[in-house]
């Protein structure tokens, strides 16, 4: 059959396969069957397994960011390839992040200039077998501790000191954020207070009324954290979110 | 099943052996001079990027409109290539154009030279519309590649330029092309002349001058370590001086003006300097459409015009909002917030809902429609219910499309606005005015409307100078030139002009006209003004709804009041994060050319 000329195969298959009106519907059903039955192994990898965690630290304590919209990013290279398209990998608003990886030599840099720490591209290199586990050590331009939240009747109090850790920037503001869900960042938030005076080294105390907020009214569950943001930096850095009922 | 198949691919007619109608070499193009500008229209076919009436969703993701075509947006951010030029194939075609052009004999020298300042003035507003985007990218000048298989393909491969580097550019080809063309009009302002040349290397210049100004004010200047992104700040009085003569060539040479040939009616005058094509003095280049012909008009009007105008089943896709409008002078104060309110928080009365925009800025009439306002000589009712005072507090009734009450008096008008997710209802309180148009069936599906884009116009160049003598510290000069353009809106004149005032005026000046976007980007305000936050009074949306007072035996008993309400068609506010100044570098396009560095962020 293959060595026919393609006239040749047409004649034979109409002489001894059935009327013409009956081969075009046929041809309707085989065709996508050709399709369906026919299909190359280049592509039928197995997916990956191997499992890379780590943590954004700063003195062995993970960063708190915005875990929303892929807002901090990592970047995965990996040498060897005509490409170099680098895998992104997304900060949780804990500091933590994870990746399904094929087992290999991996480079881990931060994102240019994203983040709420000093912009530092150093390679970290891993080496990912099964599982692995990696720290990337940051220096943020300032931390916030001591972080007091609790809600009072209708008012969610905040008290937390900042810490300026390295020069260059200053503080654009500190806000106090309240969610509804355990989601709470500078884009998502039920409400959000904005102070603009906070200065390096003091206790920063405020509070946030929510005597007309919907959310507080439903009577639903509340989260808080308050974050700090350094003038012309892209984020902002946060304290670990807390229940506040 | 394999038979099956190949019946299906085979085939024995000769239908694939012919000669190809649609595909002409380079003699048949090129001794031929209608052909030649045939090839030419189709460059101006390719040039139309950013925001524009064909595309009216792009007004709806700034601070100009929103949408109300059904239920809301969810549009926060803003994506990493939004408005993403990158066109070589358009440069590769222009610069093989040129090439033939420049061996043809069949065109006299004259018109030889103005073709190909035409062309090369595409290519030109092609590298603009790039660098306005993404900073500097690689110039390839005259440069036409044929790849050979064998051959080092480095040498195809161009690093991108600074971005001073594009900027200088995209002014020395414009100097050098104006020099080529006519400086005479041409119909409807379709094509390139020497004033469009010029208008091209004055904003040009503006913006390089914008940029090394205010990225080295910035509190980290955002920059490449190579300057593919960041002018040095020294470089920003040459741009500015630049841009001011290039602009002042254009007002005081050209054959265009501030249109005014409607001085008693300031609101129609600045509609028809926009909207209206014929005898047109103020438009210097504009994307020009025409009926009849396949795919050129434009279906804005029948998109948009308001349900009580409309003439086929399509309107009222999307309408400007409060934000827009408040930012709109009174002619004798410069704060536009609409009066709803008085000073003890109770509302305001108006006997027509048109009067509570009466001593506006006679553009605002001109760019928006507002409530109960005139449109091809009938008003557009925009009512979204009746305010009854019951019991000493107002209760808000809300109807159905044209519901009336007991008394026959109109509870909610069909054109809305709502705060439903009715589709093709108005939500925002206000139609779009400018580019709307007023041709007898411009709103039917069959033929569309052939409403132009203007890309220039003679008020930029005046903002231009008013702008670049400013940053000079030529106060005296920058107030004429800014006075003039607000002389014609009916406003009271300035007597200085800072930063705020340039932005203020553009921004209504300029609205749905494709420059908002930059301009923030430019002046480094866009992460301050879209900042996200919540209720912002910038970032969040808002609209105004008219509301029919229902208080029988009181003096206010018949007319409107207003409520300014969170816009309902998009819940967020607008965010703009600093990795949006520049669009991204596709990654693709560095694995093909590993010269092409990324842009900051990234």
């Amino acid at each position: 059959m293959a060595e026919c000329e393609p006239e040749d195969c047409i004649e034979s298959i109409s002489i001894t396969f059935m009327t013409t009106t009956m081969k075009k519907y046929l041809n309707m059903l085989l065709l996508p069957a050709i399709v369906a039955v026919s299909s190359c192994g280049l592509d039928n990898y197995d997916a990956p397994e191997s499992k890379l965690t780590g943590r954004v630290v700063y003195n062995g304590e993970p960063v708190g960011v915005r875990g929303t919209g892929e807002a901090v990013q990592l970047q995965l290279y990996q040498d060897g390839y005509e490409l170099r398209d680098p895998i992104p990998v997304y900060v949780g608003q804990d500091g933590t992040f994870e990746a399904k990886l094929f087992d290999g030599e991996y480079k881990l840099v931060t994102r240019d200039n994203n983040g709420p720490w000093v912009n530092d591209r150093d390679t970290t290199v891993v080496n990912v077998s099964g599982t692995a586990n990696v720290d990337i050590e940051v220096t943020p331009f300032y931390t916030v501790s001591n972080v007091q939240l609790a809600l009072s009747g209708s008012s969610a109090d905040a008290s937390f000191q900042v810490n300026e850790i390295a020069s260059g920037t200053d503080i654009d503001y500190v806000m106090i954020l309240v969610g509804k869900t355990s989601f709470v960042d500078d884009v998502s938030y039920t409400a959000r207070v904005d102070i603009n005076d906070a200065t390096a080294g003091s206790t920063v105390t405020g509070s946030i009324d929510l005597a007309n907020n919907t959310d507080f009214q439903s009577g639903g569950p509340l989260y808080a954290r308050v974050g700090l943001r350094p003038t012309g930096k892209d984020q902002a850095i946060y304290s670990q979110v807390v229940k506040l009922r | 099943m394999l038979a099956g198949g190949i019946t299906c691919f085979s085939s024995c007619s000769d239908f694939l052996e012919r000669q190809p109608d649609t595909i002409m070499t380079d003699d048949q193009i090129f001794g031929d001079e209608v052909m030649i500008r045939s090839v030419l229209a189709n460059y101006y076919g390719r040039v139309s990027w950013g925001q524009h009436i064909s595309d009216d969703y792009t007004y709806t993701i700034l601070d100009e409109a929103g949408r109300s075509d059904g239920g809301p947006d969810n549009i926060q951010n803003y994506g990493d290539a939004l408005w993403r030029v990158y066109d070589y194939g358009l440069i590769r075609n222009i610069n093989q154009f040129l090439q033939s052009l420049r061996e043809t004999t069949a065109v006299d020298e004259e018109d030889k030279q103005a073709y190909e300042g035409e062309a090369r003035f595409l290519r030109a507003w092609t590298y603009f519309n790039m660098a306005r985007g993404m900073g500097g990218m690689p110039i390839v000048g005259d440069e036409v590649f044929e790849y050979e298989s064998g051959m080092d393909i480095t040498t195809l491969q161009y690093p991108r330029s600074t971005e001073a580097g594009i900027y200088d550019y995209i002014i020395e080809e414009c100097e050098a092309i104006s020099a080529l063309l006519s400086d005479e009009t041409n119909t409807h302002s379709a094509r390139a002349n020497k004033w469009v040349a010029l208008m091209l290397k004055a904003r040009a210049a503006i913006y390089a001058g914008s940029l090394a100004n205010y990225n080295n004010k910035m509190s980290s200047p955002i920059r490449t370590s190579g300057g593919e992104v960041g002018i040095p700040a020294d470089r920003a009085a040459g741009y500015y001086e630049q841009a001011l003569a290039a602009a002042k060539d254009v007002i005081d040479n050209s054959p265009y003006e501030l249109q005014l040939n409607k001085p008693d009616d300031l609101e129609r005058n600045f509609y028809e300097a926009l909207s209206v094509k014929d005898n047109n003095k103020e438009v210097i280049w504009a994307h020009d459409r025409i009926y009849p012909g396949t795919g050129q008009q434009t279906g804005f009007t029948t998109r948009n015009i308001p349900g009580s105008h409309a003439e086929d089943i399509d309107r009222a896709y999307a309408g400007p909002i409060l934000n827009l409008v408040e930012d709109f002078e009174y002619t004798d104060d410069r704060n536009g917030d609409i009066h709803i309110r008085n000073a003890q928080g109770d509302y305001i009365f108006y006997d027509d809902p048109l009067d509570a925009f009466a001593n506006k800025d006679a553009r605002l009439g001109g760019t928006v429609i507002l409530p109960n306002a005139l449109f091809k000589g009938t008003p557009v009712p925009l009512q979204a219910g009746q305010k009854v005072w019951n019991n000493g507090s107002w209760q808000t009734l809300v109807g159905q499309s044209d519901e009336r009450d007991a008394a026959n008096r109109l509870i909610t008008s069909a054109n809305g606005p709502v705060r439903n997710n009715d589709p093709y209802v108005n939500k925002t309180g206000f139609f779009f005015r400018k580019f709307l148009d007023e041709a007898a069936g411009a709103s039917t599906r069959g033929r569309n409307s052939e409403m132009w884009f203007p890309r220039f116009r003679f008020a930029e160049a005046v903002l231009i100078a008013a702008e670049a003598a400013m940053e000079l510290g030529q106060q005296s000069v920058a107030v004429g030139y800014i006075n003039q353009v607000r002389e014609r809106a009916g406003i009271q004149p300035l007597t200085s002009v800072t930063l705020d005032d340039i932005i203020q005026e553009r921004r209504v000046e300029f609205a749905f006209e494709n420059h908002r976007y930059w301009d923030l980007k430019r002046f480094r305000r866009a992460h301050i003004v879209w900042n996200g936050v919540v209720n912002s009074p910038t970032a969040q949306q808002y609209a105004l709804f008219p509301y029919l007072v229902v208080a029988p035996g009181t003096p206010n008993d018949g007319k409107y009041v207003f409520d300014r309400l969170v816009f309902s068609g998009s819940l967020h506010p607008r965010f703009f994060q600093l990795r949006n100044y520049y669009n991204f570098i596709d990654l693709g396009w560095r694995n093909a050319n590993p010269k092409i560095v990324l842009n900051p962020f990234q």
